[in-house]
C-alpha cells in the first residue's frame, strides 16, 4: 500500500496519493479547483494563481498546484474568501482579453467561459480603459493558429514544444504586459505534434486551422475510439458532426482529439493521427456490386452465394487473399475462419503497403502504419501463417499460378501501378472488400462494402499487446456491413 | 564560417568557457554581441545557441526580455534619460524633451547617421544625480540643458 | 555616531588596495581564517545583521540554513546581488564606487562562513563605471594573493531588469534565463544556482561583515535597535537639498536623516516621504518621528526596504507619484503571474487617465479592490508593491486623489 495523507478540502476528506498536490488529488476526485497553468504531464509554473485556497493557519492564499498536502490540513477551495480570490484571478486574465466568444472557436469548450460562467466568475467588470492590443490570426504553421489578445499566458504551449515535441518553435518574447507567446523568428510550428498545442490551450488563442469556423463545438458528439493510423493504437476521441450535416463541409468526422491513456499515449496524438483522417468520408462505397462480367448491384444474399461459389470454382491452391493490418481483431477471427478453416487458402498477404510504413519517434509514431498487425499474429497471420512479398504474388499472377484474389482494403493496383492493371486482368476472379473504392474496386468482379472503423465497434490489439476497444460513433454508409459480418456470410454458404 | 571575425569568435567562446556552467556565459555573451553589432539578429541568435547548445527559443527571449539588448541597431552611443520617481520630480520629462530637440529624434529612436540612439529608462541608480544621464551603461551625472548640449558635442 | 560603512569615505583612494589596507582592510578576512564556520556564523547571529537589500532576513540565519556539505556534497556559492535598480536606492553604487575591497572582503567571509570555493558579483549592467572599478579591485586582490585558488570570485552583469535584483530571479538570470522569480521551495540555500546551495547577500550586507568580524557581533548589535543590529546607509534623493548617501544607526528617526540631507529642498514643506525605495508605502509628514529600523516603518504600514528614502514636498501631487511608480512596476512586471502582470498595467491605464482628467470615482474603488488582490496573490514581491503602494496612497492622501477620481463614468 502506497502511503497516502489524509486532508480536507470544503469540508470533505480526501486521501491523497503520495507526492500528489492538492490540487491534483481534487482534480483526480473531480472536484473542481480552477487552473489554467498547471498540466499534469507540462508541470506546475504556478503562474496563473486561478487555483488559490486558503488553509486554516497560513497567513494568506496558497496556490493548490504548488501545495502538498499535510496530515489533517484543512483547505478550502469553494469557501466565500478562496472564491473571490480566485474570481478576481479570472478578472485580471480578462482584463486585456477580446471577449470575443461569438466568433471564437474555442466557445463551450474555453476555461475561461467554463469558470466565469460557474460559480467563479459572474463578476461584473471595472474595466473602463482601452485594451492592449496584439497579433490576430496568426498563421504559426500548417495545422494551427493564433490569436495572441485570447492568450492567457499559461505556457503550457511553449512548455510543450520545450518538453513534449522538443522543437521549441514556441517562446515568450517580450515581458509583462507587452509579452507575446510567438513563432522564434523564421520558424514554423511545424513539428509530428504540432496539433497538441491547441489541446492544451485552455482558451481560443491557439485552434486548429483545419476546425476553424467549421462546426459549433456544442454540436459535436464525442466518441471513445482508437487512432488507426499507427500500431501505437493511440486513445482518441473521435468528434462527429452530424446534427448539423450541412456544417463541416457536409463531412462527418470534424475533429479527433486525444485521450488520456497513461500506458499508451498519454495526452498526446501525433498530426498525422489527428489530421489524418478528416477525409473519412470520401470515395467510400454503399453499395453491394457485381461488376464483371455485367454490372448489377445485388442484395447481400445475393452477392453471398455468386462469390461464395465463384471462391470455389476452382482449386484454393489458385486462390490468394489480401487482408490489410486495419482489420479489427473482430474481423480477424472470421477472416481465418472463412479463408483457413472452410477455404482453406494457401496464399496470403498482409505486409503492409509500402506507404504503410513511415516514420517513427521514441514519443508515439510508430513505423508499421497498419493498426492491427498484431490482432492478425494472435490468429496465426504473421506466426504460423507467414505473408507473401508483393513481388512474390505478382509472380504467381504472372506465371499463372493464381487465377482468383481476394482483396480485403487493399489496393494492389496501387501498389503494383500500371503492371498492376495487367496482372488483375489475368484473373478469373477478383473480389474487393473495404470501405473505399481506391483503384482496385475498379476492376473487381465483385465489389463489397465495408464499413470503416468509426461505424463499427471492435478491438485493435496494439504494438504492446494491449487489446483496446473502439466504440461505434457513426452509421454504417449504404448498405455497408462490418468485415467480419461479410466473412461470416460467406462462410455460412461454404 | 560564421559572420562573426575569428577574434570575435575567441571572446565568445571565451564567455561559454569563463563561468562554472557554459549557460551562465550567455547573457554576457548577448551584450557583448549587443556591443559590437547594436543589436542582436537573427544570425546572432544561432550562432549563441548552437555555441551554448541552448534552444533558440530561449535565447530569442532573453534577447526580447532584456531592455539592454535590442532587435533593431541603437546608436553608437545609448544616451538614456531615467524617468524614475526621483528624477520625474527633478523634471527629467523636460530633459527628455530638450534631448529629443537636440538629437532630432524620439525617445526609442536612432539619428539617421547611427551615432545616437535616445531611451527613456527606468531606474538606474543615480538618483543623486536627477535626473540622470547615462551614456552606454556608464553614468554622466545630472542631465540639464548645459550638460546635453556639451554631451553631444563631446563625443566623437 | 559610529560609522561602519562611511568611516572612511574622504580618503581619496579607498578604492585602491593600498589605502584599503592602511586603514586595517582584510584584517577581518586574516581573522576569519583562524575561526570555525560556527563561531564566525555565531559573530554574525550576535551582530544582529539583516539583509540590507530590502528583505531583512538575518543575515547568520541565511548563511546557517545552507544544505551542509555531508548533506549535499559539491559546489556552493555566495552570489553579491548588485542588481540595485530601484527608484530611491544608490547605496550599493556608491559602496561600489568607492570601497569595492570592502565588498570583496565581505564576500570572502560569507564564503568561509558555507565554505564556497567560487563566488561571484552580479551587477546591474547600467553599472559600467563599477563593474570596471571591482574588474580591477578583484585584479589587485588577486594579485596580492587575497583571492587565491581554489577560492575565486567572478563577475557577471545584468541587461536592464529590475527583476534580476530578486534573489531567485537573479539565479535565472545567471543561468541564462529571463529573470523570472522561483517559487520556493526550494530556497536557495538548499537549491540556488545551478541547483547547488546558494547564498545570494546585497553589497551592503557583506560590506558590513568584515567590521562585524574584527569588532564583534555584539558591538555590531549595540549600534542600532534591539531587532535591528548596527547601522544602515540611506540614499535620499527627491526634494531635498542634498540628495546623497547617509549612514545612521539603525532606529534613527527619519526626521534626522532629512535634516543630514539638508531638509526640503527650497525650503518648501514636506508632503510625503517614502521611507525605504519606490516599493515601500508612503509615510506622511506627521510620521517623521518613525524609527528607521526594521520595526519602525512596518507600525506605519511601510517598510525599511533598501533605505531609499524619496522625500516629497507639498507640490508634489500623490497621483502623479503613484502613476509613476506603477508605470515602473508595469514595465518592470516580468510577466509570468496573471495578477502582476495584467494589473500593474491595469493600474497604469487608470491612473494616467485621471492625470488626463478622466478618472472617476469608481475607480478608488477598483484600485483597491484589485490591489488586494495582486498584494499577497503572486510569486514575488513586485506583485505585492503594485497593490500596496498605490493604496497607502489613496489612504494616506485621499484628498489628491479624490480630486482626480470624481463623478461618474460616461455609461453608467
Amino acid at each position: 500500500m502506497a502511503k497516502t495523507i489524509k486532508f480536507t478540502l470544503d469540508g470533505r476528506v480526501i486521501e491523497a496519493r503520495e507526492g500528489e498536490t492538492v490540487l491534483q488529488a481534487a482534480t483526480r476526485l473531480g472536484l473542481l479547483i480552477p487552473h489554467y497553468c498547471w498540466h499534469p504531464a507540462l508541470g506546475n509554473p504556478g503562474n496563473c494563481r486561478m487555483c488559490n485556497v486558503e488553509v486554516e493557519g497560513a497567513p494568506k492564499a496558497l496556490v493548490s498546484c504548488r501545495l502538498y498536502p499535510k496530515e489533517g490540513m484543512v483547505a478550502r477551495s469553494a469557501a466565500p474568501a478562496p472564491r473571490r480570490w480566485q474570481s478576481a484571478a479570472l478578472e485580471f486574465h480578462l482584463v486585456d482579453h477580446p471577449l470575443d466568444c461569438p466568433v471564437c472557436d474555442q466557445s463551450g469548450e474555453c476555461g475561461l467561459q467554463d469558470y466565469y460562467m460557474n460559480s467563479i466568475g459572474r463578476y461584473r467588470s471595472s474595466m473602463r480603459d482601452n485594451k492592449w492590443h496584439m497579433g490576430k490570426r496568426m498563421v504559426l504553421g500548417p495545422h494551427i493558429m493564433l490569436d495572441q489578445e485570447r492568450c492567457i499566458m499559461c505556457t503550457r504551449c511553449t512548455r510543450f514544444v520545450d518538453l513534449i515535441s522538443k522543437s521549441h518553435e514556441l517562446g515568450i518574447f517580450g515581458r509583462g504586459h507587452s509579452q507575446v507567446i510567438d513563432l522564434v523568428p523564421g520558424r514554423v510550428l511545424d513539428n509530428p505534434y504540432s496539433g497538441c498545442v491547441a489541446d492544451v490551450c485552455p482558451v481560443g488563442a491557439l485552434t486548429d486551422r483545419d476546425f476553424r469556423f467549421q462546426v459549433r463545438v456544442w454540436y459535436l458528439d464525442w466518441t471513445d475510439s482508437i487512432c488507426p493510423g499507427c500500431s501505437r493504437g493511440c486513445n482518441i476521441s473521435a468528434h462527429t458532426s452530424t446534427r448539423r450535416p450541412w456544417q463541416n463541409k457536409g463531412l462527418r468526422l470534424a475533429r479527433v482529439k486525444p485521450r488520456y491513456k497513461p500506458e499508451v499515449n498519454g495526452h498526446w496524438i501525433c498530426d498525422e493521427g489527428r489530421y489524418g483522417f478528416l477525409n473519412y468520408d470520401s470515395d467510400r462505397l454503399g453499395k453491394v456490386m457485381r461488376l464483371k462480367p455485367s454490372a448489377e448491384e445485388l442484395s447481400w444474399e445475393a452477392a453471398a452465394a455468386e462469390v461464395s461459389s465463384a471462391l470455389r470454382r476452382k482449386p484454393a491452391e489458385g486462390l490468394a487473399v489480401m487482408a490489410s493490418g486495419r482489420l479489427s481483431n473482430e474481423d480477424w477471427q472470421a477472416f481465418q475462419k472463412l479463408f483457413l478453416e472452410k477455404l482453406n487458402v494457401r496464399r496470403f498477404l498482409f505486409a503492409p503497403e509500402p506507404d504503410q510504413v513511415g516514420a517513427e519517434d521514441e514519443l508515439l509514431r510508430r513505423r508499421d502504419k497498419a493498426p492491427n498487425l498484431e490482432g492478425g499474429k494472435a490468429v496465426g497471420f504473421g506466426t504460423r501463417i507467414a505473408s507473401m512479398s508483393w513481388d512474390s504474388l505478382a509472380a504467381d499472377i504472372e506465371a499463372g499460378k493464381v487465377w482468383g484474389l481476394y482483396a480485403v482494403d487493399r489496393d494492389p493496383v496501387k501498389v503494383w501501378d500500371q503492371r498492376g492493371h495487367e496482372l488483375l486482368e489475368r484473373l478469373d476472379l477478383l473480389v474487393y472488400q473495404g470501405p473505399r473504392k481506391g483503384l482496385t474496386g475498379e476492376l473487381a468482379h465483385y465489389r463489397l462494402p465495408a464499413t470503416d472503423w468509426l461505424e463499427e465497434k471492435g478491438h485493435f490489439t496494439n504494438f504492446q499487446g494491449l487489446v483496446q476497444p473502439y466504440r461505434q460513433a457513426l452509421k454504417p454508409l449504404g448498405a455497408a456491413k462490418p468485415d467480419w459480418a461479410i466473412f461470416e456470410g460467406l462462410a455460412a454458404r461454404l | 564560417m560564421s559572420h562573426f571575425s575569428a577574434e570575435q569568435e575567441q571572446t565568445l567562446m571565451g564567455w561559454a568557457r569563463r563561468y562554472p556552467y557554459r549557460i551562465m556565459g550567455l547573457l554576457e555573451a548577448l551584450r557583448q554581441v549587443q556591443e559590437w553589432r547594436r543589436c542582436v539578429g537573427d544570425q546572432d541568435e544561432e550562432y549563441l545557441a548552437k555555441l551554448f547548445d541552448y534552444p533558440r527559443n530561449h535565447v530569442h527571449e532573453l534577447v526580447t526580455f532584456f531592455p539592454g539588448l535590442t532587435l533593431r541597431p541603437t546608436g553608437r552611443y545609448r544616451v538614456g534619460i531615467c524617468r524614475g520617481l526621483s528624477c520625474a520630480l527633478a523634471g527629467s520629462a523636460a530633459m527628455c524633451r530638450c534631448m529629443e530637440k537636440s538629437l532630432g529624434i524620439k525617445a526609442g529612436e536612432t539619428t539617421p547617421d547611427g551615432k545616437f540612439s535616445f531611451e527613456t529608462m527606468e531606474c538606474i541608480g543615480a538618483c543623486d544625480h536627477a535626473p540622470a544621464l547615462i551614456v552606454n551603461d556608464k553614468l554622466q551625472g545630472a542631465a540639464s540643458e548645459q550638460s546635453i548640449s556639451e554631451l553631444l558635442e563631446r563625443l566623437p | 555616531m559610529t560609522k561602519v560603512l562611511t568611516e572612511h569615505w574622504d580618503q581619496p583612494r579607498l578604492h585602491e588596495l593600498e589605502t584599503y589596507r592602511r586603514l586595517g582592510g582584510y584584517e577581518a578576512l586574516k581573522k576569519v581564517l583562524g575561526m570555525d564556520r560556527a563561531q564566525l556564523i555565531d559573530e554574525a547571529k550576535k551582530s544582529n545583521l539583516r539583509g540590507l537589500g530590502g528583505a531583512g532576513f538575518a543575515t547568520s540565519l541565511k548563511w546557517s540554513t545552507v544544505t551542509p556539505e555531508e548533506k549535499n556534497p559539491g559546489p556552493r556559492y555566495v552570489v553579491v546581488n548588485c542588481d540595485e535598480s530601484e527608484p530611491g536606492c544608490f547605496k550599493d553604487r556608491v559602496l561600489a564606487t568607492r570601497n569595492p575591497h570592502q565588498l570583496i572582503e565581505g564576500l570572502l567571509i560569507a564564503a568561509c562562513a558555507i565554505d564556497a570555493k567560487q563566488n561571484f558579483i552580479f551587477i546591474r549592467g547600467e553599472y559600467q563605471i563599477q563593474y570596471e572599478i571591482l574588474e580591477k579591485a578583484l585584479a589587485e586582490a588577486r594579485g596580492a594573493g587575497i583571492i587565491k585558488p581554489p577560492v575565486s570570485i567572478d563577475l557577471m552583469r545584468g541587461a536592464g531588469a529590475y527583476m534580476s535584483g530578486l534573489d531567485t530571479a537573479l539565479l535565472e538570470t545567471m543561468e541564462g534565463k529571463k529573470a523570472w522569480p522561483r517559487q520556493p521551495p526550494p530556497f536557495p540555500t538548499a537549491s540556488g544556482l545551478m541547483g547547488r546551495p546558494t547564498v545570494v547577500n546585497n553589497v551592503e550586507t557583506l560590506c558590513m561583515v568584515p567590521s562585524i568580524v574584527l569588532r564583534g557581533g555584539e558591538w555590531f548589535a549595540k549600534l542600532g535597535t534591539a531587532k535591528s543590529g548596527g547601522t544602515a546607509l540611506f540614499s535620499v534623493s527627491g526634494h531635498v537639498e542634498k540628495p546623497g548617501v547617509y549612514e545612521f544607526a539603525m532606529g534613527t528617526p527619519l526626521r534626522e536623516i532629512l535634516a543630514a540631507a539638508g531638509g526640503v529642498k527650497g525650503g518648501r514643506k514636506l508632503k510625503a516621504v517614502i521611507p525605504g525605495g519606490v516599493s515601500t508605502p508612503v509615510l506622511t509628514a506627521d510620521e517623521l518621528d518613525t524609527p528607521m529600523d526594521w520595526d519602525g516603518p512596518r507600525a506605519q504600514g511601510s517598510f525599511l526596504g533598501a533605505g531609499g528614502v524619496i522625500v516629497l514636498d507639498e507640490t508634489t501631487d500623490m497621483v502623479m507619484v503613484a502613476h509613476n511608480i506603477e508605470r515602473f512596476l508595469a514595465h518592470e512586471s516580468c510577466g509570468q503571474c496573471t495578477p502582476c502582470r495584467q494589473g500593474s498595467y491595469w493600474y497604469v491605464r487608470i491612473l494616467e487617465r485621471a492625470l488626463d482628467g478622466g478618472g472617476v470615482a469608481a475607480d478608488l474603488d477598483t484600485l483597491r479592490r484589485t490591489g488586494e488582490d495582486m498584494t499577497g496573490k503572486v510569486i514575488c514581491a513586485l506583485g505585492d508593491t503594485v497593490g500596496l503602494v498605490t493604496r497607502a496612497m489613496m489612504k494616506k492622501f485621499s484628498n489628491d486623489f479624490k480630486a482626480k477620481f470624481h463623478g461618474e463614468p460616461p455609461h453608467g
